[in-house]
Order: structure tokens, then sequence, then C-alpha cells
């Protein structure tokens, strides 16, 4: 097979998946390139940026931010963060990579499709890049993009670049539609024999919710994208109040996926970091059929919740208090899996490698974020705190400490498997330990930002008297964000020089149980010859049984008999 | 090893019944003196009829298994919720 | 033993597997995929009824802007369409690949009709003054404006929801026509299609019967209501 079909235009899951992983890092490396430059602008406030000489005159004369550039770094930021970093790194690399390998299958139901779905991911990728260097300039109405500033040209000043993030999110959700659909049809239909649904491991199990809540939420998007996108071009009114449209609308429309994404941004993360959790500790996990309908339960009340995110729209107070109910009850579900991973790891023989390493600070910062996320749910707090910098602090307490930490976890555990080699184990702990403390000293300080007061997506706090004292702290900020972004290079350095330099890794390096580790590492195309027969859960870590303190998934017994659903094909 | 039955469902009168109730609609809609809003349920309940004669016996729903049938159901409620929700919000 | 369950242990995959849902993979990814479109045409005549119910002003009445009969022979035609889908689906079930040909040549072009028809109706009404973002000025439907025979207030939406509707139905129709066609000219005229394998038909026959059903929907609430 030519070098073409083999590594662009490949139906291999696990070389789609490698695609993905190499697409997503990029998207981190320029949402996080636009993250400094806000920091800049906020702990710098109309100072000349070092480096800014690059940027046009339109956009920072002198190297000084404009307003106008301002708000599309913020808008960018969070779009390349939520929908082309951490949505792909999730799913477009897990999802691909481990599925078929932790299911006995030979690749994905739909080869072809999925070869498509990366390919659309990639072009809504480039499209939504070149929107950064039209001449108007990106979209400036926040990643929510909220109608009518989305919807107008004469109002936000963004034209052509509003409508290529449009167009954009189209391919998105297509990309997204298609592997959602590839992930679902294999789970169900190609587990080998012996796998059945409560042997399959966390990741898959959240992996398979997260693709249903994928499936439905994702089309609601594209449905309103292009909607925004008639309004700005062809001259519909769906969200324009003069004509009888409905801003509104737009906010209902973007929320209800709005909410199932964030559960699609954590699911696969809280997946990954059990199967850790209890590798690190050598012992099942806790509770394994409570994390699998904890899951469920997440995935099903995610969709009654989005109305959390409008509480200020001057909703009927009822419909808000139905909608902080809602809200409040999906955090049981979570603490249930932060206790289970605590009785995973109690008295565990607990080995911190790196990936447990970022697993448990998963933990931790997860618990920190869902803590804020009580506060908000409670409408009369809400209406105080909303847009401001407490929401901010949130939000990346559950994405960078929650599903970026996971994430470094997950790179480093499975990168043996996708590469061959192992990650430098001494630059992992390096990287983990000044990203924790780096990480925290920025957006801890966020929430007390946010409970005085201070807004988010703003420009310049010096403007407002009651801003002013907390200036320095958006300084300090400031100075522990660029030194977080600095250390992330010490990942990336790790990430390609072990690509050729690290240690050749075992077969089996971290002793789990799942069932890609019975294969080489990398996994040959078509993964096994022979679909291999499944007698046990994946966490049998610790058992009596063996001498060894691990016991995979596929290794026969004595005492083991073969899969029932073998028997019956055999008449 | 394979006996299988070929019992189709009666597809021809189902397409008889789908006319016939488009028939209906069209009398109803523009035709019949009845009060709009009962002229509205009547309407909705019989594209909801046509539909569910489409999925049941063209899409052979009625004879699949019950895990394959709550894959369709599923998006369903989620649909009525997010109408039922954002009109609710405009009224109250 | 059901058409089903018949149909899926003739056409597993080539490996052994745990017993899934008793469909094949083919079948069980349409009817995956046809869940995201049920939440695709939410979004759209979701914000229809939305839009519609808190609308600053009445409604165009029914037949007025849009030409009820020709769209009933439409649809009409599309549920023929369905009708021969199904045929097509039931002769191969059979073994009849004269019948799968002749049944599925029918349907393709029923779709293409139904595509025709409502090409030929958009180009009418844009020629009326019929836009996507109302009416036009000094267009004959702005006369209707002008007299009260169509409100004024609500004619932007009306516009907006009923080119974004009918206008993506008609793009998943004329994708599910050339899909079809595709199969015809590849597979069913070449006889690859047997009474042992024909999940082609069958999954390409549910993605037909799903745009029928949104019809359905979308002529009662679009044209009659």
């Amino acid at each position: 097979m030519g070098f073409w079909r083999k590594y662009i235009f490949s139906t291999d899951h696990k070389i789609i998946g490698i695609q993905f992983l190499f697409l997503s890092l990029f998207f981190l490396l320029m949402g996080g390139l636009l993250a400094m430059q806000m920091r800049w602008q906020l702990g710098f406030p109309g100072k000349p940026m070092p480096g800014g000489g690059i940027l046009p005159e339109s956009m920072a004369p002198g190297g000084v931010i404009l307003p106008e550039y301002y708000i599309q770094l913020v808008t960018m930021h969070g779009t390349f963060m939520v929908f082309f970093a951490i949505m792909p790194l999730l799913v477009g690399v897990y999802a691909n990579f481990l599925i078929p390998l932790k299911l006995g299958a030979h690749d994905m139901a739909f080869p072809r499709i999925n070869m498509a779905s990366f390919w659309t991911a990639f072009l809504a990728g480039m499209v939504m890049l070149a929107s950064l260097f039209v001449p108007e300039g990106a979209s400036r109405a926040g990643w929510t993009m909220y109608a009518p500033l989305s919807a107008r040209l004469d109002l936000s000043g963004a034209g052509l670049g509003q409508s290529l993030w449009s167009v954009s999110i189209v391919f998105l959700g297509l990309s997204s539609i298609l592997g959602a659909l590839n992930y679902i049809t294999t789970i169900i239909n190609n587990r080998a024999p012996g796998m059945t649904w409560f042997r399959m491991p966390l990741s898959v199990w959240s992996l398979f919710i997260t693709a249903i809540l994928g499936l439905l939420a994702l089309p609601v998007l594209s449905g309103a994208a292009i909607m925004l996108l008639f309004d700005q071009t062809i001259g519909t009114h769906f969200f324009d109040p003069p004509a009888g449209g409905q801003a509104l609308l737009w906010q209902h429309l973007f929320w209800f996926f709005g909410h199932p994404e964030v559960y699609i941004l954590i699911l696969p993360a809280m997946g990954m970091v059990s199967d850790i959790i209890a590798n690190g500790s050598r012992k099942p996990i806790f509770g394994y059929h409570s994390m699998v309908f904890a899951i469920i339960a997440i995935g099903f009340l995610g969709w009654v919740v989005w109305g959390h995110h409008m509480f200020v729209s001057g909703m009927n107070p009822t419909l808000g208090s139905s909608f902080m109910v809602s809200t409040m009850v999906i955090a049981v579900p979570s603490a249930i899996k932060t206790f289970n991973w605590m009785g995973t790891m109690w008295r565990g023989n607990l080995h911190f490698h790196v990936p447990m390493m970022n697993a448990v600070a998963f933990v931790a910062m997860f618990v920190i974020g869902g803590l804020s996320g009580v506060f908000m749910a409670a409408t009369p707090v809400d209406i105080h705190i909303h847009d401001t910098y407490f929401i901010v602090a949130h939000l990346h307490y559950v994405l960078f400490g929650g599903s970026l930490f996971a994430l470094f976890g997950a790179i480093v555990y499975w990168y043996p498997k996708m590469f061959g080699r192992m990650m430098s184990e001494r630059w992992g702990k390096i990287h983990f330990w000044l990203t924790f403390v780096f990480y925290n000293l920025t957006f801890f300080p966020m929430h007390i930002l946010g409970m005085a007061g201070h807004m988010r997506r703003l420009y310049d706090p010096t403007q407002y008297d009651f801003l002013k004292p907390y200036q320095p702290m958006n300084e300090f900020i400031s100075v522990c964000a660029f030194l977080l972004f600095a250390t992330q290079s010490i990942f990336a350095l790790n990430f390609v020089i072990s690509l050729f330099r690290g240690r050749k890794a075992e077969l089996n390096p971290w002793h789990d149980n799942g069932l890609e580790w019975t294969l080489p590492s990398p996994a040959p195309h078509g993964n096994w010859t022979q679909v291999p027969s499944v007698y046990r859960g994946p966490y049998e870590f610790s058992s009596p049984l063996v001498a060894e303190d691990y016991l995979p998934q596929t290794q026969k017994l004595p005492t083991d008999q073969e899969p029932a659903v073998l028997a019956g094909a055999a008449s | 090893m394979d006996t299988v039955q070929h019992k189709h469902p009666p597809y021809l009168l189902i397409w008889l019944y789908l006319a016939l109730m488009t028939a209906a609609e069209l009398a109803l809609a523009f035709e019949l003196p009845i009060a709009r809003n009962l002229k509205l349920v009547l309407l909705l309940g019989l594209a909801v009829w046509k539909a569910l004669l489409v999925a049941m016996f063209f899409m052979h729903l009625k004879f699949e298994r019950w895990n394959l049938r709550i894959l369709f159901i599923i998006p369903l409620p989620l649909a009525a919720l997010f109408i039922f929700a954002a009109i609710s919000q405009k009224f109250w | 033993m059901t058409h089903a369950t018949t149909t899926a242990s003739l056409m597993r995959p080539p490996f052994p597997a745990e017993r899934g849902v008793d469909a094949h993979n083919l079948k069980l990814g349409m009817w995956v995929f046809l869940a995201s479109e049920v939440m695709f045409f939410t979004a759209l005549i979701g914000s229809y009824v939305i839009l519609r119910f808190g609308a600053p002003g009445e409604w165009a009445r029914p037949g007025t802007v849009l030409n009820v009969p020709v769209t009933a022979f439409n649809t009409f035609l599309l549920i023929c369409s369905s009708v021969s889908m199904v045929k097509a689906f039931a002769a191969i079930a059979d073994g009849n690949q004269k019948m799968l040909k002749v049944w599925l040549l029918l349907t393709i072009i029923g779709g293409a009709m139904f595509v025709g028809i409502q090409a030929y109706e958009y180009t009418h009404l844009v020629e009326r003054g019929f836009l996507p973002s109302g009416v036009r000025d000094g267009s004959e439907l702005a006369a209707l404006v002008a007299n009260g025979t169509l409100p004024q207030a609500t004619m932007g939406l009306y516009g907006s929801t009923f080119y974004i509707m009918t206008g993506f139905h008609g793009f998943h129709v004329t994708c599910g026509v050339i899909a079809m066609t595709y199969l015809y000219f590849t597979k069913a005229l070449r006889g690859k299609y047997t009474q042992q394998d024909y999940r082609g038909i069958e999954t390409v026959g549910l993605y037909w019967h799903f745009v029928d059903l949104v019809w359905i929907i979308l002529f009662t609430i679009v044209y009659l209501i």
C-alpha cells in the first residue's frame, strides 16, 4: 500500500486517531497562542505586546491590541479550544483509537466513513483558521455566538469571518455525526465474544454515551449555524427581532446543543481516568456498575439543564427553578464517580506513574470545578456571577483541570500503543508538577475576580474604578499564564523527541488488562488475525486467582468457559 | 438453515390509507367548517398517524426488536422538550 | 424467525461477535444516522414552531402564498415512491431481481420528479415575490401585503422558515435520489443484490422512507396550517 493510502487517506482507525491527535494538538497550540495575547491585554492593558509588531495595523497598531481584535481573540480562543482541541482530542483521537482495540474488533463498523469524518474535521479546521486572516477579521461574538450581534454585519463588523465560522461549524457537526454513528454501531454490534456490556472498560462506556450525546446534539448546532449563516448572508430573519425573529431562539438552540456538548467534553476524560486510576491503584474500579449508571445518568440529565446558561435572559422564574433543580441533581452522579475514584485508590498499591499523577489531579481539579458549578446552579447566586470571571474559572477548572489533565494522562498512557515507544517519565513528572502549580495559580484567582464582579470578555478592566484594585491580580494571572504556556513546551518536546528517541515499548508496559495491551506496539492493520475471546471484566487487578497483580481480559484460566455466543454460532 | 418467513406487511393497503388520509387532510384544511383549534389538532394527528404508518410498516419498525426501536424513539422526547421550553419562555 | 433476524444471521459481520441488536451494521448505522436527522429537523421545524407561536402578528392563511394543489400531488408522488421502494425491498427479499430493478427505477423517477416539481415551485414563488427574506418590493405578493390579504409583520418569518425547511428537505431527497441512482447502476443492474444479501437496498430504503416521513409532517405544518 502506497504512502498516501497508508498514512494520509487511511481507513485504519488507529491512523485516523493519530491524525486527529496531530490536528487537535495543533489547534490546542493555536488556542493557547490566542489566550496568551488575551492575557497580555488583561495583565498590561494598552501596552505594546512583545512580538505584536507582526500583527496588522487594523488589529494591533504598534503592538497594542485593539478592542476589535481583543474580542476576536476571545471568540476564537473559545472556538478553537472547544471544537478543535478538546472535543477532537477526547473523541476523535480516543474513540477512534481505543474502541475497536478495547472491544476486540478489527476496525470500526464503517472505516471509509471514519476517514470521511477526519477529513471533514480537517476541512472545518482549515476554514476556521482561514477566518482569522480575512480582511475584516474573524468572528467576534464570543464562542457562544449570540444573536443579533453574530447575525448582523452592521453590529459586529465581521462579515466573511463570521460566515466562515458558521460554515466551519456545519462541517464540524457533520464530522462529529459521522464519527458518532461509527462509534455507536461498533460498540453495539462489533464486540468480541465474551465482551458483554458489563465487561466493557469505563473508557468505552463513556465514549459510547458521549457518542450518543454527540449524535443528537451536534445536528441542532448545525441547524442553528445554518440559520445564522442565512441571517447573515441571504437576509432571513430567524434571529432578527424587528422582523419578528427571536434573539433568544439562538440561545435556546445553542445551549440545547451546548450543554450536552460540555458533557461530551468531560465524559471521555472521566472514562479514561477510571481506567488509569484502576491501573495505578492495582485495584478493581470501586463500584463499576454505579460508574456505568452514573455515566448514563449524566448523559441523560445533560439534556434537561441547558437553561442554566440563560438564567439572566428574563425567563419565567418557574422555568428557571426547574432548570436549577435539574442542574443540582446532575451533580449527584458526578459525585458518585468522584467517591468511586477515591474508593478505588483507598488502600490500593499506588503506583504514581505519570498517567496516574495526571488522573489523580483530574479528580481533585474536577471537584473544584464541580463545586463552583453548584454555586452557579443556584439561580439567585448565578444572577450575580453570570458572565463574570467566576464562570471563566469554573469552565477552565473542568476543561483544563479536568479534561486536559486527563488528556495528558491518556496521551502518555496510550502513547506506547500508538507509537511503539515510551515518553520520558522524568520529563513527564516535571511537566506535570510545573503545569499543576502554574495552572492553579492562573485560574484559582479568577474565582475571586468573578466574585468581585470582573466581567467576561472585558477589554480593559482598569476603565472601571471598582476593578482597579484587582489589577495586580490580573497581572499575576497573566504572568502565571505565560509560565503555564511556556511549560507546555516540555510536553511538546517530550512528545516529539520520544517519537524518535523514546525507549522502545514492550507489549504491556503498564501491566494493564485491556485487550489493546495484548497486541504489538504499535498494533498492526486489522488488529487481530483472529478475534479474541473475553473471559472477564477489565479491572481484575490484584486478583487472588493469579500470582501477577493483573489479569488480562483475554487470558483464559483453567476455570474459564468459552463465551456463550460462540457456542450458539457453532450449531 | 434459513426458513425465511416471507409474510410481507400489506404495503398496498398502507398506501391506500396514506392516500385517503392525505385527501382527508386537504378536505379538513380547506373545505370543512371546523373550529381552528380543533382543525389544528386533527391535522397534526393525521400527520403523525401517517408518519407512524410509514415508520411501522415501510421501515419495518413494528417487526424489529425493541432495542432498535429505542434508537428512533429517543430523540422524540428531546425534540418535544426543546420546543416546549422555548415556547414557554416566550409566553410565561 | 422473522425477516429481521433472518437477514441478521445471513448478513453477520464475517467474524464472531457478541449479539448486538439483531440488525446488520449498515441497517444499525442507518437507524443511528436517522436519529441524528430527527434532531436536525427538530432544530429547523422546532424553530418554525417557536417563531410562529411567538410571531408578532397573524400568519398568512394557507393557500394564499403556496400552491397547495400542486404540492398535494407532490406529496402523493413521494408517498408512491415510498411504496415502490418498499416493493423493491420485498422483491429482492423474495429473490426477484427483475422486479427489484423495476421498483427501484420507479422510486428514483418518483424522487426525481418530486425534486423537479419542488424546484419549479420555487422558481414560481420567487417570480411572484416570495423570498427567504420575505416579500420582494414591487412584486405580486407585495401588492397582496399592501391590500391586507397577506400580513406584513410575519412575511419575513414565513419566507425564512418555509425555504429553510423545504429546502433542506429537498436537499435530503436529492441526496437520496443520487444514492439510489448510484446503487441502481453499480449494483442492482449488475445483479449484485441477491436474496442472500440485499443490505444496501434495505439501508437506502430506510433513508428514503424517512425522507418521506419528514415530508408528511412538513406538508401538514407548512402548507395546511
